[in-house]
Order: C-alpha cells, then structure tokens, then sequence
C-alpha cells in the first residue's frame, strides 16, 4: 500500500474504532429527533392547562356567543368582578366587557389570579373582535347575513411549480420543504467542516506535542501526510454522514408509513410519479394540504434527493479540504490547543459568516447576495447546499464548484508550506507574519 | 572503504540563521560515526537533511554514490533524539504502521517485530497501548520501529538518554551487533565515553561548520597531545577535544 494509503488508513481506523464514534454516530440523529418531536410537543402542549373565564358582560353582546375553543371555556356571569374576586374557585380569570364595547373595544379587561399568556390574550381578543364585527354588519340591516358571511370566508392555498429552464420539465415543489432542507443541508455542513476541521487541528497538534512527527517524517513526505491525516479524517465523516443517511432514510420510511394517511400516499406517489391530474386534487379535496402532498412527492423523487446528496458531498469535500487545510496548517504552528486560538478565529470567522449568510440568502434564494456568497468559496459550500433544494442553474453550480476547487488546490500548497515548517517549530508562538515567511522556505 | 552518505558543501539557512555552513562529510560504509558538537551546532538539521526531512538550500547528499533520492529512506533508520510515539495506539500496530511506512509488507514486518520483541525481552507488550508504557519501554519500542526493516544506514541521536545503565548496555550491544552486521551506524551524542568506545570516525560541528573530521585517530593527531598536564605523554581525550574545538 502506498505511504498515504497507510496514513489514511491509520487516520481512519483510530477514529472510527473509538467508542465515542459509535455513539456519537448512533446518538445524533436519536438525539435530532428527539430534539424535533420535543419542540413538537411544547408548541402544542404548552398550553394543555384548562382555563376557565367568568365573562362579565355589562354589554350584553359579547357573553353568550363567546364559544369555547382550545383550552378555554368561557362562563357567562351574574356575579360582578368583586364577587368573583372574593370567591374565584376554579376560574382561571375573569373577563370584563364594558357596556360601550361597540363603540370603544378597548374597554375589556381580563383579570386573572395567576399569569395571563400572550396565546391565551390573543385568542380572546379575536373572539371578542369576530362577534363585535358581526355586531356591527348587522346594523347595516343585510338580508341573509349568516348566509353570506359564509359564502365569501375563503381560505387561499398556493400551489407552487417549479419550472426547469433547461429540461422544460414543470414539478411541483414544496416550498416548506425546500427551506427544512436548505436549513438542514446547510446547518449540517457547517456543523461537519468546523467539526472535523477542528479535529484535523487537534491531530496535528497531538502528533506534534507527542513528538511522533519526527519520526514519521523521516518515512513520509510532510505533504504526504498532512493530506493522509485531512483524507482519513474525511472518510470519517463522509462514514458518519452515510450512516446518518441510511438511519434518516429508515426511519422516515418508516414514519411515513405509519403516520401518513393512504389518500395522501397516494396523492404523492402519483405526483412523484407523472404530476397530479386535476381530478386527483378534486378527489382529494380541500382536506389535504397541497404542500404536504407536494413535499411528499419531493421525497419520494429518487432523482431529486439523489441529486441533492451528490451537490451535498462535492461541496462538503471541497468545504471541508478547504478548511481542513486551513486548520492543519493552524496546527503545525502553534504547540498547544490554547495558543491555537488566536490563529483559529481567521479560519473560523468565515465558516460562521457563511452559515450567517446562508440563512439570510434563504430570504431570497437567487438573489445577488445568494448568487455572490454561493461563488466566494469561503461561503459557497454553505449557502450553495441551501439553495439546492431551490434549484440552482447549471452554471452557477459549475462555476462554483471550479472556484471552489481551484481555491482550495492554492490554499492546500499554501497551508502544505506552513505545515512543513510549522510542525518543526517549537517554544515559541509565531507571528502571521513568520507564517507568512515559512511559505517562502525551501 | 565505500561511502554510504557524502555532503558536499551542504547549506540551510532559517531566516537570517544559517544553521548548517558549507558542511562536507563522508560517511564510510560499516563505519560508526560519531557526529558531536555543542548544541544547537547544527546536528540535527544536517541527519534532518540525510533524512530527506528537510531540503538543503544548496549543496548536495549523495547516498551510495548517487544523489539522495525519496526511495532512499525506506535503507535509513532513524532514531530521533525527541522520542515519540503514538500514544494511544497498542504496540504491535504502531510498529507494524511505521515498518509499512518503510515499504515493509504487513507480513514480513509481523516476522520480524515477533523476532525484535523476543530479543529485547518485551513479547507481552503487543497489545499494551503506548500510554500505559513507562518511558524506558516506550524507548525499547521506539527502538525496534528504528532497526526492524533492516535499514543499510542508522542514525540515533542520543540513543542512550533515559535508558538505565542496564538497558542502555543492552541497547549498546544491539548497536554494535547490527554493525558487524553490516550496518552503518551516524551516531550523535554529547557523552564523550561512548563516542571512544565504539566510534570509528567523528565530525565536529560547531555554528553550522565541521571544525573537525576523520579518523578517530586522525583527530588525535591532528589535535597532538597534552603535554603540560601529564607526566606521561598521551593523547587528548575526547572530552578535552571537543572543548578545545569548540573554544577555537
């Protein structure tokens, strides 16, 4: 086997042979789930207490139409607010309307005897405004109100198409989608380059401090091995990433299948399939969210998330050479984890300007600001994953990714230079500008 | 008597530092050279050079009678005075991952680390992690990841520090053994006694300049004697040479 064969064997099989990388592997996406459903359930839960409101209504309109909804029941009242106030029971709070509600809405207290939440608030300022609105069309004497009050309540749902300039092919896609896996694609790149960039850093360093490298050196090339050490490290993550895939894969096989109702299967599988004829839709009626059938439709489009892996990869091997580079040569200068900070913050500043730009090029995905930080390689692996999922035009994609490389073979024969000096530096902590003048060594 | 390694003329400069000035050494095949000097003479960037560690900014090496070429470690074995070792990987994988460095295959290289740990007396250490060693068995096996792919030339800088008087004649016997093997044996050290024992030929390197070079004996000579000291005439000891050379 050829010397960097065998660094990046060494490299690979120290890393993945560790019990922290088994349970790391297994746990994070455990962990990512159970972080989603807990949000989930907050959201949804938050307010599961039941609240019971005594309405005091001095206007007579508002009490009895009040209808109780969610978790809260709504009482009308005989008693007056000092009744209630010396004997509350199980009332949560007490709702005062004052007798001049139509004309002034903002006489309406709410009085409550532990703390009011601005959901709860809302969602009794809405009540009260529908009825006061319908008190008032009424005065201008309409025949059939009820009737065309609920002929004209209407509910918009946008269907979007994603056309392809260059196939002609029009699918349907899924807007709430494409930003989850933007979010995704791109919070995960930056999580993977900065955290195995940072480990190529602490494998330099280690080798350095544990005084291996000497003898390494002597049968390998200083290049040899810091590309050994970078590639070894890639494999890992690119390992880490597959089981991520597969586990996800699994598991969403899964969960569409025993939560997903059978309409809405397939509804999806016909449009992942040849798109959704008209009739389909009316079948389905106004139940189903387009979205949802949309997005399921992506998912199941092999082509399309295969697609997206393949950008994901390129990117993430171009991103993290890059950077990984970057950190090597960080490494091989400084002889401790403490004194890397300060050369750190250079090479890390600009993953975290990339993951800040990502979000807010997601604004407007083929605007100038997503265009350029899709191009500077600095930022592109970040944001160019993200703005995948809204399609990207071929040649913007090409550009990148030759930028990318192009970069990253200077900054990989730049950050080689350092590293070959560097890693013979010890005692004292150099300048940028001795790292400056290591690149000009022989 | 052939050259294994020949500088000539060999500079390397750091900055505005020249660490190594014109230095031209001849190694002679089977010899035991001893390369002294105080520190920071430029030792160990010129075995650093021999071991294509680093590049001279001019001047060449020749081994065996061509210029130094990137196959040509795989024949040199190399003890660095700054040990190191993997730490947390077990024995016997460190050394067969630095014997396939050395272009040893995984079996060849298995043979004989069984036969190195059997002659140094540490068989069970195999699967011990570096890390649970002490520092004199990390020594023992950073010994046989130097010698066990059987290398034409071997440099140990300070090979005997931190080993104890029994280990270190162990070592020693090891050294001369593998010489009347046939190896070459560049030897950097600053204990004076070793060097008369078993050096045959030394250089001297004092701020970047071999001040001396030949034989054991040419050095005595060329250095004369101790006259004002000594009832009995005899030669220099190599102590006192070195301090003479240094001071010049």
């Amino acid at each position: 086997m050829s010397k960097i064969g065998l660094v990046i064997q060494r490299e690979y099989y120290e890393r993945v042979r560790k019990r922290s990388f088994l349970i790391t592997t297994l746990l994070t996406p455990l962990l990512m789930v159970a972080l989603i459903l807990a949000v989930g359930w907050m959201s949804t839960s938050g307010s599961s207490e039941a609240k019971i409101i005594e309405v005091v209504d001095a206007s007579g309109l508002v009490a009895g139409k009040l209808e109780s909804a969610g978790t809260i029941t709504y009482r009308p009242s005989t008693r007056s607010l000092d009744e209630i106030r010396a004997d509350h029971g199980d009332t949560w709070g007490a709702l005062v309307v004052g007798a001049d509600v139509l004309t002034r809405p903002d006489n309406v207290q709410l009085y409550t005897w532990s703390s009011s939440t601005l959901e709860t608030e809302m969602a009794i300022s809405r009540a009260i405004s529908d009825i006061l609105e319908t008190e008032k069309l009424k005065t201008y004497d309409i025949e059939n109100l009820d009737q065309i009050l609920a002929a004209v309540r209407t509910s918009v749902q946008i269907k979007a198409f994603k056309e392809d300039e260059e196939s002609g092919e029009v699918k349907e896609s899924s807007s709430v989608l494409s930003m989850v896996l933007a979010y995704a694609f791109g919070f995960i790149m930056y999580m993977f380059v900065l955290l195995y960039g940072v480990q190529v850093m602490q494998g330099v360093i280690e080798e350095k401090n544990s005084k291996v490298l000497e003898v390494v050196v002597s049968s390998v090339r200083p290049f040899e091995l810091m590309m050994g050490k970078i590639l070894g490290i890639a494999c890992v993550a690119v390992t880490q990433f597959v089981i991520w895939i597969a586990v996800l894969a699994v598991g969403g096989a899964l969960a569409v299948n025993a939560f997903v109702p059978a309409d809405l299967m397939a509804a999806a599988q016909g449009m992942s399939a040849g798109g959704m004829t008209p009739e389909m839709t009316a079948a389905l009626g106004s139940a189903a969210d387009p979205d949802a059938i949309a997005a399921l439709g992506n998912l199941m489009d092999v082509d399309y998330l295969v697609k997206m892996l393949v950008v994901f990869v390129v990117y993430f091997v171009g991103g993290y050479l890059l950077y990984a580079a970057m950190f090597a040569a960080v490494g091989s200068a400084v002889d401790n984890i403490q004194d890397s900070q300060q050369f750190q913050l250079p090479v890390t500043l600009p993953i975290i300007f990339g993951l800040i730009g990502m979000i807010s090029a997601m604004n407007d995905p083929n605007g100038a600001m997503a265009f350029w930080l899709s191009i500077i390689p600095f930022t592109s692996p970040m944001v160019m994953v993200a703005r995948i999922p809204y399609g990207v035009p071929g040649w913007e994609l090409a550009l990148s990714i030759v930028i990318l490389v192009a970069t990253f073979v200077v900054i990989v024969w730049l950050a080689g230079k350092i590293y070959r000096v560097g890693i013979f530096m010890y005692g004292k902590k150099p300048s940028f500008k001795e790292l400056a003048k290591w690149i000009t060594y022989r | 008597m052939s050259e294994i390694i020949r500088t000539e003329s060999v500079v390397k400069q750091f900055g505005s530092f020249r660490a190594l000035d014109e230095v031209s050494v001849s190694i002679p095949r089977g010899s035991v050279y001893g390369l002294l000097g105080p520190n920071g003479a430029g030792k160990t960037t010129l075995i650093r050079i021999i071991n294509r560690i680093t590049a001279p900014d001019s001047g060449r090496v020749l081994f065996d009678g061509r210029p130094l070429a990137a196959g040509d470690v795989a024949r040199i074995g190399y003890l660095p005075e700054e040990r190191g070792l993997y730490k947390k990987m077990k024995v016997g994988e460190q050394v067969l991952y630095f014997a396939g460095l050395k272009g040893l295959s995984r079996h060849d290289a298995t043979n004989r680390a069984r036969e190195w740990f059997t002659r140094l007396g540490i068989e069970g250490w195999w699967n011990k992690k570096v890390e649970e060693l002490s520092k004199g068995m990390a020594q023992k096996v950073q010994f046989v990841t130097t010698v066990m792919h059987g290398p034409e030339l071997l440099i140990f800088d300070e090979p005997f520090s931190g080993f104890d008087p029994l280990n270190a004649e162990i070592l020693k016997i090891e050294m001369l053994r593998l010489r009347d093997e046939g190896a070459t044996i560049i030897f950097s050290t600053h204990n004076m006694a070793s060097v008369e024992e078993v050096c045959t030929h030394i250089t001297l390197i004092n701020r970047g300049r071999a001040v001396v070079n030949g034989t054991l004996e040419e050095v005595r000579a060329q250095f004369g004697s101790v006259e004002e000291r000594v009832v009995v005439r005899q030669s220099m000891s190599m102590n006192e040479i070195f301090i003479k050379a240094v001071s010049e």
